[in-house]
């Protein structure tokens, strides 16, 4: 979808150039997320998404030359 | 449909951001290696919040105009700085004061004198247009209620040829409506 998108826009020669699972593990890591909001996740999201919860990915593209 | 208007994501996000306290190294070192956070500041460190290292895939090259958008404490602002050299340039931006003032900081500390720091919102960039080689941005977009609108933007400032390093998260699979409307997800 993001590598649709930058092409919607305008961009040119979109290529995902990185994508790693980030899971709830992940996601402790970051001084945004309370405990509560953490453990209301782990509860919600089935145990087979834990690990998988979104992705990181790393997108580059240019600007064409004209 | 978003579940938060602009203005109400934007209060959020300089909250959640702006109140965000050094966590030590566990995000940093899990997206940088050690020769890279070697010489920086500790607290950009402890600050890092970024979910990948698009200054990695930038190619940066000495003397190349660099525009990190939505810089947070200016880990990756540090990091190109140190890619363009004395003779380039960092514009960051970011929409929180806050943060764009940590930036500063740890741009004194660090001697990095080709770092500029820009308040103003990735959906209306303060840069004219064609004005710079290379948009970095981390863990940023997905925080935007019109990411169209904020990548339309990072494709104006950009010269012909200019390039884009941009990491960010995206979903597989839709998450749980019950998280989708919990204004802390809007981080994820």
């Amino acid at each position: 979808m993001l590598i649709k998108k930058l092409g919607n826009v305008g961009f040119v020669d979109a290529v995902t150039v990185a994508r790693a699972a980030f899971g709830l593990d992940a996601l402790a890591r970051y001084p945004l997320f309370a405990a509560e909001f953490l453990d209301f996740v782990r509860a919600v999201v089935p145990v087979d998404r834990h690990d998988t919860l979104v992705y990181s990915v790393v997108v580059t593209a240019h600007k064409g030359d004209r | 449909m978003p579940y938060f208007t602009d203005e109400q994501t934007r209060t959020l996000v300089r909250e959640t951001y702006g109140g965000a306290a050094a966590n030590g190294r566990a995000v940093a070192d899990a997206l940088y290696s050690a020769a890279e956070l070697n010489g920086l500041p500790e607290d950009a460190i402890a600050l890092a919040l970024g979910v990948g290292h698009p200054v990695r895939y930038a190619s940066l090259a000495s003397g190349e105009t660099v525009l990190d958008v939505g810089c947070g404490a200016g880990i990756d602002t540090l990091l190109a700085a140190r890619a363009v050299g004395d003779g380039g340039r960092v514009l960051a931006v970011d929409m929180t004061p806050a943060m764009l003032e940590r930036t500063q900081h740890h741009a004194a500390l660090a001697g990095a004198t080709n770092v500029e720091a820009h308040e103003g919102v990735m959906e209306a960039l303060p840069f004219a247009d064609g004005s710079v080689d290379v948009v970095v941005s981390n863990g940023v977009l997905n925080l935007s209620t019109r990411k169209s609108r904020a990548l339309a933007e990072m494709l104006r400032v950009l010269r012909p040829g200019g390039r884009i390093a941009l990491a960010d998260l995206v979903l597989a699979e839709r998450l749980p409506e019950e998280i989708a409307k919990n204004p802390t997800a809007l981080a994820v």
